[in-house]
Formats: structure tokens, C-alpha cells, sequence
């Protein structure tokens, strides 16, 4: 599909592209992210200078905004990888990873902007969604994540379409022992959360919305993996306010073996000493639940 | 209440929610565009349907790179065979010609085949404001000829029509007994456009796609309209867009077999008219004069601005069948003669008459599956975007997103003002959580409009950054200070 | 400036641009040998003939393979006094006689591929109707009832089920497009597997430019007018023919 490096040996270490909506939202799913990796033996490294990729602006069509965070992006992910401190830059996000690595060479179209194109083109070479990072590049197809339940899977608009990341995913939960894998209706059809779209066009998102909550609850599944947390954030709100009992969960979570997905919903804050921890939860261990929205 | 027609004049958030409100609307677009796009998928599947759309998209930019020498190739060929070739700049100059046509020909009623282009330029109104007749003929345009609605769907124009709705209207009009059998109803405007057919004095179609080398215009239907139209009549005319054209036979027939695929998931439509010229004198039937009307109509600007890609479309209806935007409003919502993705697309740039046509790129979620759908493998999304930025450079977006977004970057340009934004955000949106059991459920304006129906989380209460500066000192403390040696100062 | 000279201009000034991320600058067009073939169909004329058959079939009409001319005569005549029968008994109550029940609208007997038509049917005391002229207004209304229509074709494609007609001298548009019910004559002759096969033989022979610039009117046709407009329920005869029968026969 799009050109990616080949790495002779498995990359040793990763910087993260935490995304902004999982720094500022979803913290858990950068550590489950991150966890994950360490434990297929990737070290992560956290550029702490990283905002926000842009895509809001270029959606809206603010593209002079959107290139400004473009290049920072390339300021501050360019020299880790440049003076070989990583390997390759992952990100827990299908639409972040498209905008980097479709996008960015659209804002950086015109001839005039040459250099800045080359600068996009490397970077986007290296830079990787999570699961596309640990099947295709690490060639992971079982995390040894184990849970109780049924799970089902969202096919994210831009992780299908623009980065032609499916079978990846499915690998990866298809893995996950004890849970049984149930089909969705209408999977791959968006959720309709496009961004502000959800916000100017609010009837429209929520009628596609109420579709997608409407298949999810016919697919009988206990929760719904996703790799984006922007549709986890649209199809939870609509769950939560139609007081429906599935939730979505990042794919990352699950993989980890964070979620008990059989169990009722508790408090969103997850508990800090337990974080530092990569163990699955066994006996003893108390098993986290994934963050809910009452 | 019946399938009222979503008033195409009505504000945009109007027509939307009309829409969306419309439980009709809901059923039958339920009963249809799902069908429709899993014919489409079958038809291109029995065959190499990714290698027919490479192909018919190499030949497409191949027109378009060399359309103006195609079109006088085209225009020397139909004259040679004894045709006429007209150009019109825009709708009324369009209009003229054919009003033109039909004083000099003494036309009293026209027969009409579906035509896109026609309904664009609003050609009927102009007519029967001449006090020519227009019998729309395709019998889904008839349907809605006779509800005086304008078409919803690039190929079915009555798709926003139940079965309860059309036999209504033919037992109004035509005095049909009461019936819900389709083949009874198809009985009645057989013979009522027969009628019609037979006492034309001029037939006007569109084109589906016009053939440079031999000067030839082809119209596909699956109802045998577009024959008729094309042979029955004294005078034929037919309109088509410019960017209508393919270089050879072989390549139309080509065209044909995507379009068919695409459509309604046929091999070939039930009929192919290829029409070349007028009757030659030893033919026993067919029109006198034969005349295409090439129009421009805000196509060459689309081509000069940068939007050319849109010009391949082929008129299918396979992104409209596949858009969840338009399963959930329909077309008529658009407000536009072209609705779905392609509809958003062409709709704010060819010189029509559209309803707030700039919000049009915005009713989309870019989803894409447009672009996986579109047998000539437009990127649509990629046009929706463009089209939002050239808005923007336009100064369209309100004085108050303009500023939102100005605040977006300044904050992201900061680490400092994003994190202190992120540690304000959450101490806000936490106590505003706990009101309700720790979901936002009011946002003011505009993100309001997100709360209404759904809830939205509260920031965390310590962002994924602090945590993980959190984890890395526990980690040092335990493993020591020479893991982090590569590292700069203050990286994780 | 005349409307053509801005339109052509206007073209040529967009395209003049550089830059411009489509059309793309210099690209190829299809030739014969770059160019597809959607969909195949192998095997012998009889073997056609049948793929040809199923397609149809498929789509709703019908058809006969027969070994020769002469059968092919007495299966036309036997299908179109079925279809004859097949009205009568259909008309339930009132009838009002148009006085072309046992009238068949024709092809001019030189432009069919059977010989010995007019004598057969008038046999059964049926009248081929084979007009040279419909364009004035008596010409129509003569035929304006009539039921049935026969025809030769131009080629036939066994993948689609397809036939193609074209105008000419006594080849009435009309015999295939006004009728409730129309049969089609196909020598194997004219059968070919794809439609692309037979683009590619004219196109050799250096004759397909012409055959539709010398012609006014080519029209393909596959299958029964139909239409899924009443809220996707498929009905038959919308405007054009209701049934389709085609018999397919080994030249002599």
C-alpha cells in the first residue's frame, strides 16, 4: 500500500505519538498503547514537546493553521528520528497516522513547499498506527490478552480507507483468548463523528450515530473495539445517553488485557500504582475496568 | 402525512432536519440505497471490477487532457453525418437554443428521456414558460413529473417515492383504479406515455456519453425511453456537459459496462441507443434533424480551479447509494440538482441554482466510501477538502470560528499553553462532570449541539503526559539515572 | 468571441496551466491492446448460442437454438401464434377489435436472415407488415396497433445476452421498439462471444468508424424494457417490448 520502511531487524525503540484527544481524555489507552509495545520489546520514548497534529484545522479547511502544526509535528519528531534516538514513531490513532502520513503531503503540495514534502515523506515512512506497527512491523499477531466476553469490532473511516488498516486489527482480537468474536452489521460504515461535523451537522452525526449504536446493539457483543478515540468518543456518548449497556473500548486496552468487558461499568480513574504494572490480571490482581461515561 | 417534498428552498438546517424527521423518507431510502450498492458490489465483483475502474478512469483523464481537440473532433464528425452541433456557455443560452429549435420547428410537445444536465439548467421551466408541453418519459422522472417534485437520485428520481405514494398520484392523475401492484401501474403509464410518444414533435435526452471518433450520442436506458425519444420524434436533440465524451466505440462500450455495473448492477442497461445522425433517406423511420447541445455551464471553470477530477463522473449513483449522509436525509435535502458526494461536489461550482450550496462540502463525515464506491475512482473526499479550504480562503467561516481556530493554534503551537489549557480543561470539565454523575451533558454554544444527544467525557484528571513523566520517575528511581543518558533533558 | 471559441478557449487556458495536480499531464489512452475485456464466453457457435440463451433467460426473455433456416422459420411462426393465443386469453371482457390482431411488424424480407417468411405466415393467415416509411403520421397510425415485431440484427453477444440493430433500408426502428412482443432472428454468423470481439473484428476490417457514422442509429439491446422505479419492484414492458424471444440458427 503506501511506502513504509522495510527494517532489516525489528525496531528497538519507538517514539510515541501519544495524540492530543488520548493525552487529554483518554491517558489509559496511551499506556495501554505503550505497555504494549514494551512488552514486544520496543522501548518507548515520550517527545514531550508533541501537541496536536492538525487535523482539525485541515478538515475545516484552515490550511495555513494546519500546515503551521504540521511542521511543528515534523520539528519535533524529525530529530529523534533523524540522529537514530528511535526506529519509528507509533500513534494509538488511525486518523492522526492518515493525516500524517496522506495529509501532510497534500498541505505541502505545492512546489514552493518541496523540502518541506521530502521532510513529510521521511517521516511518514516510519510513522505507524498501533496495530499496523505490531503485526506488519513486529510481526505480532497474539498479545496474550485474555478476556471474558464478546467482543466486536468498528472499522474506523480513515484506519480502513485512507490507511487500508483491517486486517490487522481483526488479527489481533481474533488472538485475544476466552473472547468470542462477533460480527457487526454495517462495521464498516462510519460512525459519524467526522470531526466538527459531529458539531455542525449534529443531526446528521447523531442519525448515523444512532445506526451504528443500533447495530452494535444487535450484534449481542459486550463491547465494540475500536482503534480511534474519536469514534469511541461519539459512539460512548450516544451509549451513555441512550443508557445503553455495550461500550467501545480502544483496541489498545484490550490488547493489553486491561478490560474486563463482562463486568458493569465503575469509576473512570484508573488506579496509578496498578499502571506501572504489565501483568494481565489474574488472581488477586484486581481487573480494571475501561472508563466509562455515566 | 405522505412523502411531502422536503422544501428545496427552506434554510439548510431546515431541509436537514425535515429530512431527518421524514419517517417515509426513512423507510423507503431503508428499502433502496442499501439494495442498490449491494448489486453494485456484486456486479463488480463477478468481473475485475478494479481493473475496469483503473481503466475507465485512464481513459476519462485522457478526455480531459484533451477535450477541447475531442470536442472539435466530435463537433466536425456529427456535422459531417448530417447533424448540428450547438454551444451554450451557460443554462440560458441552453435554453435558447432549444427554444429556438422548437419556434422554428412549430413544437407543441416535447417527449423527454431523464436527463441530469436538463433538470440542471432547468430547461422544462423555460419551455413551458414558451407554452411548449414536456412529457418526461423515464418513468420514475414521470412519476415525479406528475407529483411536480424534482428528481432525489442521480438514477432512480422517484427513490424518495413509496409504493403507497406513486399509486396516489397515478390514480389522481390518471385516473388509474386503486392499486399497489407495480405491474399494474406500469400498465397505465405505458399506455398513457405511448400516447404521448407517438404525437411529439420533438424529442430532448441527455447524453450518457458521446463518442469523438464517429460523432455519435448515446443514451442508456433500461426502459427503451430513450429510443423512443431518439426515434420517434421529427426533431432530436440531444443536451450533454461538455466533459461528456470518450475518444472511441471500443471505450464507450467500455464506459457502458461500468456504468451499468455501477448503477444498478447489470451487465449492459437494457438499451444503447447510439445515435450518429438523422435518418439517412432510405431509413424507415427516425428523426429529420438531428442536434447535440454542448454546454459548459461552470465545467471549464471546475477544470481551471483545480476540481477537474470531478468532470470523470459518469452520472452512476454508486456514491449516493454508498454515502451514510445521504441514506439518512435523501436527496432533495441536498437542495441541488446533484445531491450525495458528487452533489456536494460540482453542485457549489456549476452555475446553478442551489440553496446554501458552501455548506454542502461540510455534510460529510469524509468517510470515504465514496471513493471506494466510484467506478472512475474520484477522490471525493479529497474534493470536499479542497473545496472547505477554498472557503475558507474566501472568508465564508463565521467571524467566531475563525477565531476558535486561531485560539486552536496558538494553544498547539505551545507546550506550555497546551498543557496549562489541558490542566485548566480538566479541572473544568471534572467539576462540570460531577454535577451529572461524571458525563458532560451541557457544553454552551456551539457545543451544545454535541450535548443535546450525546454526553461527553470529562478531560482526564491527569493528562497521559503526566503520567507518563510520573511512570518514568519511578522507573528511575528503581532502574537509576543511566537508561535515560540518550535522552534529552525532560523526555521521557 | 462565438460560444464555442470562449468554451474551447476556456478549456485550453486551464490546461495550459502547470501544476495542476489533474488531469494528469501527459496521460495514454486505451488502445487494443491496453484495453479489457470485461467479461468472456468460449466454446463453439452451439455452445454460444446457449451461453447466449441463459443470459437472456436471466433477464427475462427467451429464446430457441435451431439447426437451420428452415427450422428457424417454423419456430418464429410457432412463438409468434403463441403469443397470439397468449393475448387472446389474456383479454378478459370487453374487447375493442383494432383490426391488427393478426398483423406482425417487419423487417423488409431482404434485410432478414430468413427467407420464405411472408409465404409462411400468410399461411396462417397472418399478415407481415414490413412498412418502408413511419415517419408521417398515416404511416404510424397503421401500425400503431400491432403487437408484434420481428427482426434481424446486426451482431448478437453470447456474455450479455445482447443484440445489436441498426437502421437501414427496410430495417424499421420500430419492429423492435414498439411491440409488446419482439423476435429476433440470429444467424450464428453474427454471433459473437463478447461485444468486444466483435468491435475488435469491425475495427480490423477498418470498418467500424463507418458503420456508425453511415448509420443514423445503432442501438444494443439486452433483455426486456424494464424498470425498477416503483420502489425497486422490477416490472416488464415499460416502454419498449414486454417479451423478448430470440432464435438463434446455423446459417444455411
Amino acid at each position: 500500500m503506501r511506502p513504509t520502511k522495510q527494517f532489516a531487524t525489528p525496531p528497538r525503540r519507538v517514539a510515541l505519538f501519544v495524540t492530543c484527544l488520548v493525552d487529554m481524555l483518554y491517558p489509559e489507552v496511551g499506556l495501554a498503547a505503550a505497555e504494549l509495545l514494551e512488552r514486544h520489546g520496543v522501548e518507548v520514548v515520550f517527545p514531550y514537546e508533541q501537541t496536536c497534529c492538525g487535523q482539525p484545522a485541515f478538515n475545516a479547511g484552515f490550511r495555513d493553521e494546519a500546515r503551521a502544526l504540521a511542521r511543528r509535528y515534523l520539528d519535533v519528531f524529525e530529530p529523534f528520528v533523524q540522529q537514530g534516538m528511535v526506529d519509528a514513531i507509533v500513534a494509538p490513532s488511525g486518523s492522526c497516522t492518515a493525516m500524517v502520513t496522506h495529509f501532510y503531503s497534500v498541505l505541502f503540495e505545492d512546489p514552493s513547499m518541496a523540502a518541506d514534502q521530502q521532510r513529510a515523506e521521511a517521516l511518514a515512512a516510519v510513522t505507524f498506527e498501533l496495530t499496523e506497527f505490531l503485526v506488519d512491523v513486529l510481526g505480532v499477531t497474539a498479545t496474550g490478552a485474555r478476556l471474558e466476553g464478546k467482543i466486536t469490532y468498528h472499522a474506523s473511516c480513515h484506519l480502513l480507507r485512507e490507511m487500508g488498516i483491517d486486517r490487522q486489527p481483526r488479527t489481533l482480537l481474533a488472538n485475544v483468548e476466552g473472547a468470542e468474536l462477533v460480527d457487526l452489521a454495517g462495521h464498516d460504515e462510519c460512525c459519524g463523528f467526522g470531526g466538527l461535523f459531529s458539531i455542525k451537522n449534529p443531526e446528521i452525526s447523531t442519525a448515523m450515530g444512532r445506526r451504528k449504536c443500533l447495530n452494535l446493539e444487535q450484534s449481542g457483543a459486550d463491547a465494540v473495539a475500536v482503534c480511534d478515540v474519536s469514534c469511541l468518543t461519539h459512539i460512548n456518548g450516544l451509549l451513555s445517553k441512550q443508557a445503553q449497556r455495550i461500550r467501545a473500548v480502544h483496541i489498545a486496552e484490550i490488547l493489553n488485557s486491561q478490560v474486563d468487558v463482562a463486568e458493569t461499568p465503575a469509576e473512570p480513574q484508573r488506579d496509578e500504582a496498578a499502571s506501572s504494572t504489565s501483568k494481565p490480571p489474574a488472581e488477586g490482581g484486581q481487573p480494571r475496568r475501561w472508563q466509562d461515561v455515566r | 402525512m405522505p412523502t411531502a417534498p422536503i422544501n428545496l428552498h427552506a434554510p439548510y438546517k431546515e431541509r436537514i432536519h425535515d429530512a431527518l424527521h421524514n419517517k417515509n423518507l426513512k423507510t423507503v431510502l431503508n428499502r433502496t440505497v442499501g439494495r442498490m450498492s449491494a448489486s453494485r458490489v456484486a456486479a463488480m465483483g463477478a468481473v475485475d471490477g478494479e481493473q475496469l475502474r483503473r481503466q475507465v478512469r485512464q481513459m476519462k483523464e485522457y478526455v480531459l487532457r484533451n477535450l477541447p481537440d475531442l470536442l472539435e473532433q466530435f463537433e466536425a464528425n456529427v456535422e459531417a453525418n448530417g447533424g448540428r452541433v450547438h454551444w451554450a456557455q451557460d443554462a440560458a443560452a441552453a435554453n435558447q437554443i432549444l427554444l429556438d429549435l422548437a419556434r422554428r420547428h412549430a413544437v407543441q410537445k416535447i417527449v423527454k428521456s431523464k436527463s441530469m444536465v436538463t433538470e440542471e439548467i432547468r430547461l422544462n421551466d423555460a419551455l413551458e414558460g414558451a407554452g411548449v408541453k414536456v412529457v418526461e418519459t423515464d418513468l420514475g422522472e414521470y412519476i415525479i413529473q406528475l407529483a411536480g417534485e424534482p428528481p432525489s437520485h442521480i438514477v432512480a428520481p422517484a427513490a424518495h417515492k413509496r409504493i403507497e405514494d406513486i399509486a396516489a398520484i397515478m390514480q389522481e392523475k390518471l385516473d388509474m383504479p386503486p392499486t399497489l401492484d407495480a405491474e399494474v401501474m406500469c400498465s397505465a403509464a405505458r399506455a398513457s406515455l405511448r400516447r404521448e410518444f407517438l404525437s411529439a414533435d420533438m424529442g430532448v435526452s441527455g447524453c450518457n456519453f458521446a463518442i469523438a471518433e464517429t460523432g455519435t450520442v448515446c443514451i442508456a436506458t433500461n426502459e427503451g425511453n430513450g429510443r423512443m425519444v431518439a426515434s420517434l420524434p421529427r426533431v432530436y436533440v440531444a443536451v450533454m456537459g461538455i466533459e461528456k465524451l470518450v475518444p472511441t466505440v471500443e471505450d464507450a462500450f467500455l464506459q457502458l459496462q461500468a456504468l451499468s455495473r455501477s448503477s444498478t448492477g447489470q451487465q449492459f442497461t437494457v438499451y444503447l441507443s447510439m445515435t450518429s445522425g438523422p435518418r439517412q433517406p432510405q431509413d424507415v423511420d427516425g428523426p429529420e434533424e438531428f442536434h447535440v447541445v454542448l454546454l459548459d455551464n461552470g465545467r471549464s471553470e471546475m477544470l481551471a480551479r483545480g476540481y477537474g477530477e470531478a468532470l470523470m463522473c459518469i452520472r452512476c449513483g454508486a456514491c449516493l447509494n454508498v454515502c451514510p449522509v445521504y441514506r439518512e436525509i435523501g436527496g432533495h435535502a441536498y437542495g441541488s440538482t446533484y445531491s450525495g458526494p458528487i452533489g456536494s461536489v460540482i453542485s457549489p461550482m456549476l452555475a446553478i441554482e442551489a440553496s446554501e450550496a458552501e455548506k454542502l462540502p461540510h455534510a460529510s463525515s469524509l468517510c470515504g466510501a465514496c471513493r471506494d464506491a466510484c467506478p472512475v475512482m474520484i477522490d471525493l473526499p479529497r474534493l470536499l477538502l479542497d473545496l472547505r479550504s477554498h472557503y475558507v480562503q474566501q472568508g465564508v467561516p463565521p467571524w467566531f470560528e475563525r477565531q476558535a481556530m486561531q485560539g486552536f493554534l496558538k494553544v498547539m503551537q505551545s507546550r506550555k499553553l497546551y498543557e496549562t489549557g489541558g490542566k485548566m480543561g480538566s479541572l473544568g470539565s471534572n467539576l462540570l462532570a460531577s454535577f451529572n454523575g461524571g458525563a458532560i451533558t451541557f457544553m454552551p454554544p456551539p457545543f451544545s449541539a454535541w450535548t443535546k444527544t450525546r454526553h461527553f467525557p470529562p478531560l482526564a484528571r491527569k493528562s497521559f503526559r503526566e503520567l507518563w513523566a510520573e511512570r518514568m520517575e519511578r522507573r528511575k528511581s528503581i532502574s537509576g539515572p543511566t537508561s535515560d543518558a540518550k535522552r534529552k533533558p525532560g523526555e521521557g | 468571441m462565438s460560444e464555442r471559441d470562449a468554451i474551447l478557449s476556456r478549456l485550453r487556458d486551464a490546461l495550459a496551466q502547470p501544476d495542476r495536480r489533474f488531469p494528469p499531464a501527459d496521460p495514454d489512452p486505451l488502445t487494443d491492446a491496453t484495453r479489457m475485456t470485461v467479461t468472456k464466453a468460449e466454446g463453439d457457435a452451439p455452445a454460444l448460442a446457449h451461453r447466449f440463451g441463459q443470459e437472456l433467460t436471466a433477464l427475462h426473455g427467451s429464446y430457441e437454438v435451431v439447426e437451420t433456416p428452415t427450422e428457424a422459420r417454423l419456430t418464429l411462426l410457432r412463438r409468434v401464434t403463441d403469443w397470439m393465443e397468449q393475448e387472446t386469453a389474456a383479454q378478459k371482457g370487453a374487447v375493442i377489435k383494432t383490426g391488427q390482431e393478426r398483423n406482425v411488424l417487419a423487417w423488409a424480407p431482404d434485410a432478414l436472415p430468413v427467407g420464405g417468411l411472408d409465404a409462411a405466415f400468410g399461411d396462417m393467415g397472418l399478415t407481415l407488415v414490413a412498412p418502408s416509411d413511419l415517419t408521417g403520421k398515416e404511416g404510424r397510425e397503421s401500425i400503431r396497433s400491432i403487437r408484434y415485431g420481428i427482426s434481424g440484427v446486426e451482431a448478437a453477444f453470447a456474455a450479455a445476452g445482447s443484440l445489436l440493430v441498426r437502421t437501414g433500408a427496410g430495417m424499421s426502428r420500430a419492429a423492435s421498439l414498439l411491440p409488446y412482443y419482439h423476435a429476433a432472428l440470429v444467424p450464428f454468423s453474427r454471433l459473437y462471444p463478447t461485444a468486444e470481439d466483435w468491435l475488435a473484428e469491425q475495427r480490423q476490417a477498418g470498418a467500424l468508424v463507418d458503420l456508425l457514422r453511415t448509420h443514423a442509429n445503432l442501438t444494443l439491446i439486452t433483455g426486456p424494457s424494464k424498470s425498477a422505479d416503483i420502489e425497486m419492484n422490477l416490472t416488464l414492458g415499460v416502454h419498449g417490448p414486454k417479451f423478448l424471444h430470440v432464435i438463434l440458427f446455423r446459417d444455411g
